[in-house]
């Protein structure tokens, strides 16, 4: 086992932190938004192949790795589908995205529906590739920190592909890596952040983080988000269904600690917009139901650790 | 980076399982090692046992060859512990002289206290015990009382100490002892047991017997050879020594196999398919897979021979996450296990004190905030 970056992998993280660099900050005339979405950077990201690296011969792992990256950022990309889910629903061929991965009522509000030229959709017993038309979706609004849309009549899901089960069960098994590791890099970014914020803060006449009541929650909050870096890289690794739900399951029940934590100690300046660190807490609000949420994904790794026999 | 057990560590961890097999009674779990670790039967169970470890290569395959190991990975240190710690920890306290009393002797030890003790931990016949705390003095080990004045070759030691583990039946102790004013004015020596002057007196208390003890220190002659680093600077000589403590024990195997157990025993209550047991279940072993990678980003770091990092205090936090919650779902789902003396029984005793001993959980807090994320020191 090697816990280090290799050579490889922390040249490609270095040059996906190079593209992304110019999205660390929103564009001056966008920094009151709830969302914005870097449609220049997904280009980018997509022309120097970081959006289709396991075509590209690349690993699950480095695939992990783009999500990770991408995810730090204020603004939003979509790697998820592209870089990683995909991959493993339509092994071999090549999908135009971004892509929304979509379930439940398509007439609710759906995360990156409204960036979306194509959709996984999950529809319980099977999985649909359909064609995206942006016609057919009216915007959300919404201060989650994805753009939301909503089909305004649900599709006809017929003119889709259906996938069949073992892509269902590729688009579950790596939405839930994908998720964690979204989780992951939105919450590192969320606690550095606070950590700059609280050093800096003054109340009654010191830091705000120079009380230990606010060290220990930040710590626990450091904690949380490097273990949903670990869980999301191994299930990246592994490949294995368990991985991905055990993965989930940590990530998806510790939003709310790190969501509330963050934003106490951010304080009145946490609810406006122009204070960035909405964008990542509020994306991982977005992220709290994915795929059947916590419970969702705890109850898959009790199935599978601990089948119920038959009566 | 890549996650991937070797074959060469699949095979040794076969080999462990296999000595564990051949070496430990069937009912050493109901019989030696029913009371755990710190009893009197478990240590002296440890004395042949981890002689036999030894002859056979696998009590301290990670020491460098010549203190008597064979220079192996950090890995197979850590997958022997694993295994240990999930057979029931049959190394009783010797854990600890192959984990850190050893190799803080390596790095601090003189010549002559590197010849002494070395071969005798490296035989897996002595037994070991840590007399750091007092009755005043636990998280804030600094302002530990018990004082060592110098008399010519020799130091004097009065003073007391308590939840020393194991000092019942030890044969030395790694004691830390105030030498000077100032506050950390505190030296190391190595103590034998049965020196005139040492009363070991145990007594009650809700984690199991034999690690509750206080040890009382009245004239105690230890000869001046016999303290570990220069006087006055033990400081840097027990941090070293507690990164090594504070993710020596992998809790996180131990208790996914006690989870395991536990959903058995609710499968046969008929209660393990209940979706709020079930849930909760799948939601805490998360937790312990989350504390199994933080614990192996440490040996990672062992591994490549970085120094002690704050990773260690992330890992232990991990740790103690994951172990309250399996502890507060054994307590709700299944009483009942809280008075008996089986695994799961003992997994909940066990662990009444694990986000205390070895630096308090506060204490990796305080280590995390300042080390890892700069924050300012404050109250």
């Amino acid at each position: 086992m090697d816990f280090q970056l290799n050579e490889d992998q922390s040249v490609l993280a270095g040059a996906v932190q190079s593209a992304c660099q110019p999205w660390r900050d929103l564009p001056a005339d966008h920094k009151r938004v709830n969302a914005f979405y870097a449609g220049d950077l997904q280009r980018k990201l997509k022309a120097d192949g970081y959006l289709d690296p396991i075509a590209g011969g690349l690993s699950t792992l480095d695939a992990g790795l783009i999500v990770l990256e991408t995810a730090t950022l204020p603004v939003v990309v979509e790697a998820s589908g592209s870089a990683l889910i995909a991959p493993h629903v339509l092994p071999g061929e090549e999908i135009a995205g971004p892509i929304a991965l979509l379930s439940g009522d398509l007439t609710k509000p759906q995360r990156n529906l409204t960036i979306a030229r194509v959709a996984l959709v999950d529809i319980g017993d099977d999985v649909v590739l359909l064609p995206i038309d942006q016609a057919d979706v009216e915007t959300v609004e919404t201060y989650l920190g994805f753009p939301y849309g909503r089909f305004k009549v649900a599709p006809d899901l017929s003119r889709g592909r259906r996938l069949g089960a073992v892509a269902l069960a590729a688009l579950r098994q790596w939405s839930r890596v994908a998720l964690t590791l979204e989780c992951a890099g939105a919450a590192a970014t969320a606690v550095a952040f606070t950590v700059d914020y609280v050093r800096q803060r003054m109340v009654f006449g010191r830091p705000v983080g120079s009380f230990q009541a606010v060290q220990h929650r930040i710590a626990q909050c450091h904690q949380i988000a490097q273990g949903m870096r670990w869980v999301g890289l191994y299930a990246a690794f592994t490949g294995e269904a368990r991985d991905a739900d055990l993965a989930a399951a940590y990530a998806q029940q510790h939003i709310h600690k790190v969501v509330f934590d963050l934003h106490q100690f951010n304080g009145g300046m946490g609810v406006t917009y122009e204070h960035k660190l909405h964008f990542w807490t509020y994306r991982l609000r977005g992220l709290q139901s994915e795929v059947g949420g916590a419970t969702g994904a705890a109850l898959a790794v009790a199935d599978a650790r601990w089948p119920v026999k038959a009566a | 980076m890549e996650f991937a057990w070797p074959e060469a560590h699949q095979t040794y961890r076969e080999e462990v399982r296999a000595a564990l097999e051949e070496l430990l009674p069937p009912d050493w779990r109901e019989t030696t090692g029913r009371d755990g670790m710190g009893s009197d039967a478990q240590i002296a169970f440890s004395r042949g046992f981890c002689a036999e470890l030894a002859r056979r290569g696998l009590l301290l395959p990670h020491w460098p060859s010549e203190f008597g190991g064979r220079d192996a990975s950090q890995w197979e240190q850590f997958i022997l512990a694993e295994e240990m710690k999930l057979a029931g920890e049959p190394r009783g306290p010797q854990y600890m002289n192959v984990n850190w009393l050893g190799p803080t002797l390596m790095k601090y030890g003189t010549e002559a206290q590197k010849a002494e003790h070395l071969p005798r931990i490296a035989a897996g016949a002595v037994i070991w015990c840590q007399t750091y705390s007092e009755p005043g003095a636990g998280t804030d080990l600094a302002a530990l009382q018990t004082r060592a004045e110098r008399v010519g070759d020799h130091y004097v030691i009065n003073g007391s100490k308590i939840w020393t583990s194991y000092s019942r039946k030890a044969d030395w102790s790694f004691l830390l002892a105030r030498t000077g004013p100032e506050r950390k004015a505190i030296s190391i020596f190595l103590v034998p047991m049965n020196t005139p002057g040492i009363e070991v007196v145990s007594f009650p208390g809700l984690v199991e017997d034999g690690h509750l003890n206080e040890v009382f220190f009245t004239d105690v002659r230890v000869p001046a050879e016999n303290r570990v680093g220069e006087e006055g600077h033990a400081w840097e000589i027990i941090l070293y020594a507690l990164s090594f403590e504070r993710v020596g024990i992998p809790r996180y195997r131990l208790g996914m196999a006690v989870l395991d157990q536990l959903m058995a025993k609710l499968e046969r209550e008929g209660r393990a398919s209940d979706p709020i047991v079930r849930a909760r279940a799948g939601k805490i072993a998360s937790k312990f897979q989350a504390a199994m990678l933080l614990t192996y980003v440490v040996v990672d770091e062992r591994e490549k021979r970085a120094p002690p990092s704050v990773v260690g205090n992330t890992s232990r936090v991990g740790a103690a996450e994951a172990v309250l919650d399996l502890m507060d779902f054994i307590a709700e789902v299944s009483p009942d296990s809280l008075h008996e003396h089986n695994d799961i029984g003992q997994f909940y005793r066990g662990n009444i004190s694990a986000s205390i001993a070895a630096g308090t959980y506060e204490i990796q807090l305080n280590l995390i905030a300042q080390q890892a994320l700069g924050l300012p020191r404050g109250g």
